[in-house]
């Protein structure tokens, strides 16, 4: 009848299987960013243009999965309870700031504030079930999971040094986050759509494409002009909400109290 | 007015994957017009008609318009332009490029929409959590699509309270930003607050179950089912690969 | 760190405190309480918001102390284990384990619930999927458990769409399917209403005569104190026993209501008003009359959705008219009903004196108000840090520093204790005393006779 009401003492938090499927999500991410860097393979069309986007698209999204299904035990059920109201967060406030007109998508506000608070495996996890639950409404994003995830762990890395300490360091963190993914994501906008989602966006491409640029190096000198932009934005705006949030609250997230992630900003 | 497909949601997923990958494979646009023709009456049968060409139509027009910015009027292949101002040029080919990658959005579009629309997302969440992978997944999905409504409904409930307090009248950059502090911030502060004093309730429940979990909602499925799913994901590999190398070699 | 304990001990929950202090904080919440529960007993303890009662029932339910953040001193027994806690050493608590022995149903019935289950019988369902037990075995449970609480008409209904006193009821359901020994129950029956009051206690009652020892945790005694077996009052930490001669004081003092003068300036005039939502199929409120002077406090009684909330708002500048006069004297501020939620500054200070410029005299009265609501101490605290009563009444401030000409409530008593329905009918009396007026909406029957003036039914 008496059960045991102890845990045992904490093991070593990642099982073989789990270190093994992180390992193979990162390696097919690279790999596939550093074949399609290289060969550039032209031809979207025809050839094997839909070949090679079909595999960008699996590779990419596969890559994310893994990096979840590895991440997701290790989460904490506090950063679990979390992690559903950023994705909220992530909807609601992305919608609100787009009803006032302003070409930014700070649809990553819940992703980045999960990453300061609970770290970088949790803000990668977000990142990727983000974009998950945004596929119900829009597929297109499938495949921009694994720069959503890489979000969330820029987040939770730039926390982990300091850049939430103080307010100005957290749109610079934002910026090279902001670099960061662009880079890693103009790959997939180029070879499995061909182009962007937006008619901005895509004007943008179509004048450096007119310069004379190849189609992914202007994809990805638009996604470096509006990226850093909106990430910095997103960055700052996250470490503001996260000021605002009492010790109390803040105080109850072991990364941020290992870490330090709030410097003498939390609130008393 | 809708009804519902009684069947097991992941087989619902696996015959769209296999569809989506195999008409971007062929490539043809009377293929993918078809596909696309299909999921309408699908969706009409469904009684979803509206919803899913509203849906799509908000995805795919600006990517449409995108793509012929793109490839339709700046085309740089050698052949001759149909029309030129400047460092616009109108190619026969940049056209039919910008339309064919819209296709094979369009029905990864359609397809998508349309699974979303069909699968009931209690089924789904069943049966991801009655599948192999970690219980957190099922709980994640569920927890944030039963989240969306409750939070829409407390920022309204917020909106009034504050329009109460008279403020953020102010015009300009400061206003605005006053009125976005005043809805966003308690927003975030509430929902964080429950977030956290859920958890330990839900540590208390059992939650995450550590070894073998069921559920009480059954989630119907047959043989016959499984089978079909294993072969439309392999198909849904193995037939690209066979559709470009057939491609290849006749091209050769 | 634990051991078993003699056969022959009968109580199944043994709490043994020293101090209980709370994560990067030197203040002794909790400090020498010894208390034990023995098998079917009915304990109460009675305690003002802010005690700390919470804290002790997350305590004796093994949710508290939280490994390697809050610092607890002393042991707990439960059934033969006894695990101690020390300030080196907090021990990893297996809080699933423990809840099959002591259950804890929170005052926000709604944070126990999982959120992600669409039936109620799912709902109950949650331990034992999360266990593993087969379906059919699970079945069998959630029908035997809904037959023996009188629960089958709940179990296809949605969780998220239940009432607050239904979503207590199944919460305290799904907590008995566990079948824990003891159960503590934080505040179980405040702010229901009669009805649901009553279906409540009913379920108690049944749990309590299946065997279950119930700790319950309120905060006064009031009904309890007939059939309980153990009294204490929590007070300044700790507990102190009360006997029934403690229980006989007077009633509270009704505050001597003064008669509203016949010449009194009207106020609002409301004439044969129709009141509609945008979007709505029929009006929320027809052919309103309503008149109120000067020093009056109405009371709007109505069953939920009789458009109470509707009215006020429409008094309040919200909703207007569709068709009939609103004629209204003087400004209005309105406390709805959610209020606690539009808060957001860092400090209370802050939050009251939001929105008005620096050099306006109302800034000055910040102080004031929040020396009359007794908030003067917490000036430059986090609202969120404040308990439920205090946040309540901070919101309250936000109204009042605008020293409105006519207060509107809704459920202001939701939340508050004792002390705070004392602080609030002084504020209601002193709005009345400056020539204000008053509309309050509640079903706290007992507040609205010793407040209100008169009452006015919805239809």
């Amino acid at each position: 009848m008496s059960s045991n009401l102890l845990l045992p003492e904490e093991t070593s938090s990642q099982t073989l299987s789990r270190r093994l499927m992180a390992i193979a999500g990162t390696v097919i991410l690279v790999a596939t960013y550093i074949t399609l860097i290289s060969t550039q393979p032209m031809g979207i069309v025809e050839g094997l243009g839909q070949g090679v986007a079909l595999g960008t698209f699996a590779a990419y999204l596969v890559a994310a999965i893994l990096l979840l299904l590895a991440v997701l035990p290790d989460l904490p059920v506090p950063t679990l309870t979390l992690i559903p109201v950023a994705l909220v967060l992530n909807i609601i406030l992305g919608q609100f700031v787009g009803s006032v007109m302003i070409p930014l998508y700070i649809d990553s506000i819940g992703t980045v504030i999960v990453g300061f608070l609970a770290g970088r495996r949790a803000g990668a996890a977000t990142g990727v079930l983000s974009t998950l639950v945004w596929s119900l409404f829009a597929p297109t994003v499938l495949p921009f999971a694994a720069g959503a995830a890489l979000v969330g762990f820029l987040a939770g890395t730039a926390a982990r040094f300091g850049a939430v300490r103080r307010i100005f360091l957290a749109p610079v963190a934002g910026l090279v986050a902001g670099v960061l993914v662009g880079v890693v994501s103009s790959p997939v906008a180029t070879f499995v759509y061909g182009g962007t989602s937006g008619v901005g966006t895509g004007a943008l491409v179509a004048a450096f494409s007119s310069m004379g640029d190849s189609l992914l190096s202007a994809v990805t000198k638009q996604a470096l002009i509006s990226d850093p932009g909106d990430k910095a934005v997103v960055f700052l705006v996250a470490a503001l909400l996260v000021y605002a949030l009492p010790k109390r609250l803040s105080g109850s997230f072991e990364f941020v109290r290992r870490y330090n992630v709030l410097g003498k900003r939390a609130s008393k | 007015m809708s009804r519902t497909i009684n069947l097991h949601p992941f087989t619902i997923l696996a015959l769209a994957v296999a569809v989506v990958t195999l008409t971007t494979a062929a490539s043809q646009w009377w293929l993918s017009c078809a596909v696309i023709v299909l999921c309408l009456l699908i969706a009409g049968w469904a009684g979803h008609l509206k919803k899913l060409a509203v849906l799509s139509g908000a995805i795919l027009l600006p990517t449409f318009l995108s793509l012929l910015l793109i490839h339709g009027l700046i085309s740089r292949d050698p052949s001759p332009a149909m029309a030129q101002w400047g460092p616009l040029r109108v190619t026969a080919h940049g056209l039919e490029v910008a339309l064919s990658l819209g296709l094979r959005t369009a029905v990864l579009v359609v397809v998508g929409l349309l699974c979303g629309l069909l699968v009931d997302k209690h089924q789904l969440v069943a049966a991801i959590d009655l599948s192999p992978v970690p219980p957190q997944l099922g709980y994640l999905l569920a927890a944030t699509l039963f989240l969306l409504p409750q939070m829409g409904h407390k920022q309204r409930q917020i909106g009034e309270a504050q329009a109460l307090r008279r403020v953020g009248t102010r015009k300009g950059i400061t206003g605005w930003f006053q009125r976005v502090r005043l809805r966003a911030v308690p927003l975030v502060l509430a929902s964080m607050q429950d977030a956290q004093d859920r958890a330990v309730h839900l540590s208390a429940r059992g939650f995450p179950a550590a070894g073998v979990r069921t559920r009480l909602r059954t989630v119907p499925d047959s043989s016959v089912q499984r089978g079909f799913r294993w072969t439309a994901l392999a198909i849904a590999v193995l037939g690209p690969v066979l559709i470009l190398a057939l491609t290849r070699m006749g091209s050769h | 760190m634990y051991r078993k304990l003699s056969a022959q001990s009968t109580v199944m929950l043994g709490l043994n405190l020293g101090s209980y202090n709370y994560l990067d904080s030197t203040e002794v919440v909790l400090h020498d309480i010894q208390l034990d529960v023995h098998p079917g007993s009915l304990t109460v303890i009675s305690g003002h918001s802010g005690s700390g009662k919470s804290t002790l029932g997350a305590i004796l339910a093994g949710l508290l102390p939280r490994h390697g953040m809050d610092e607890l001193v002393g042991s707990i027994g439960v059934g033969e284990t006894l695990i101690e806690f020390s300030s080196s050493s907090t021990p990893r608590v297996d809080v699933a384990q423990w809840a099959k022995h002591v259950g804890l149903l929170p005052q926000d019935a709604g944070h126990y619930l999982s959120s992600i289950r669409g039936t109620v019988a799912e709902e109950l369902a949650f331990s034992l999927e999360n266990a593993g037990v087969p379906r059919e075995q699970m079945q069998q449970r959630v029908t035997d458990l809904a037959q023996k609480l009188h629960l089958q008409h709940l179990l296809e209904r949605h969780p998220q769409q239940l009432s607050g006193g239904q979503e207590r009821f199944v919460a305290l359901a799904a907590l008995a399917m566990s079948e824990p020994g003891v159960l503590v129950l934080d505040e179980p029956l405040a702010g229901l209403d009669k009805r649901a009051t009553a279906v409540v206690s009913e379920m108690i009652n049944l749990l309590r005569a299946n065997g279950a020892a119930l700790v319950v945790l309120v905060d006064s005694v009031g009904v309890w104190a007939r059939e309980a077996d153990e009294l204490w009052r929590l007070n300044q930490g700790t507990l102190h026993r009360i006997s029934a001669e403690d229980l006989l004081q007077p009633g509270g003092q009704t505050p001597r209501r003064r008669p509203v003068a016949a010449d009194a300036q009207v106020l609002l005039d409301m004439d044969s008003v129709q009141l509609a939502y945008p979007g709505a199929a029929g009006p929320a409120v027809s052919n309103l009359n309503l008149q109120l002077r000067a020093g009056e406090c109405l009371g709007l009684a109505g069953a939920n959705g009789s458009g109470k909330t509707t009215v006020l708002k429409a008094i309040a500048g919200l909703l207007k008219p569709e068709s009939g006069t609103l004629a209204l004297s003087g400004v209005s501020g309105l406390l709805l009903q959610n209020s606690s939620d539009q808060l957001f500054e860092r400090t209370v200070l802050r939050e009251v004196s939001f929105g008005i410029p620096k050099k306006s005299a109302l800034r000055h009265r910040a102080p004031e108000v929040l020396k009359q609501l007794g908030l003067e101490t917490h000036a430059q605290t986090h609202p969120y840090e404040l308990p439920a009563s205090a946040r309540r009444l901070v919101a309250l401030a936000t109204v009042l520093i605008h020293e409105p000409k006519i207060l509107l409530l809704d459920e202001p008593t939701e939340a508050l204790d004792e002390a705070g329905e004392v602080v609030l009918q002084e504020a209601i009396s002193s709005v009345l005393d400056r020539g204000g007026a008053v509309v309050l909406s509640t079903h706290d029957e007992r507040f609205m006779e010793r407040t209100a003036h008169r009452v006015h039914h919805m239809p």
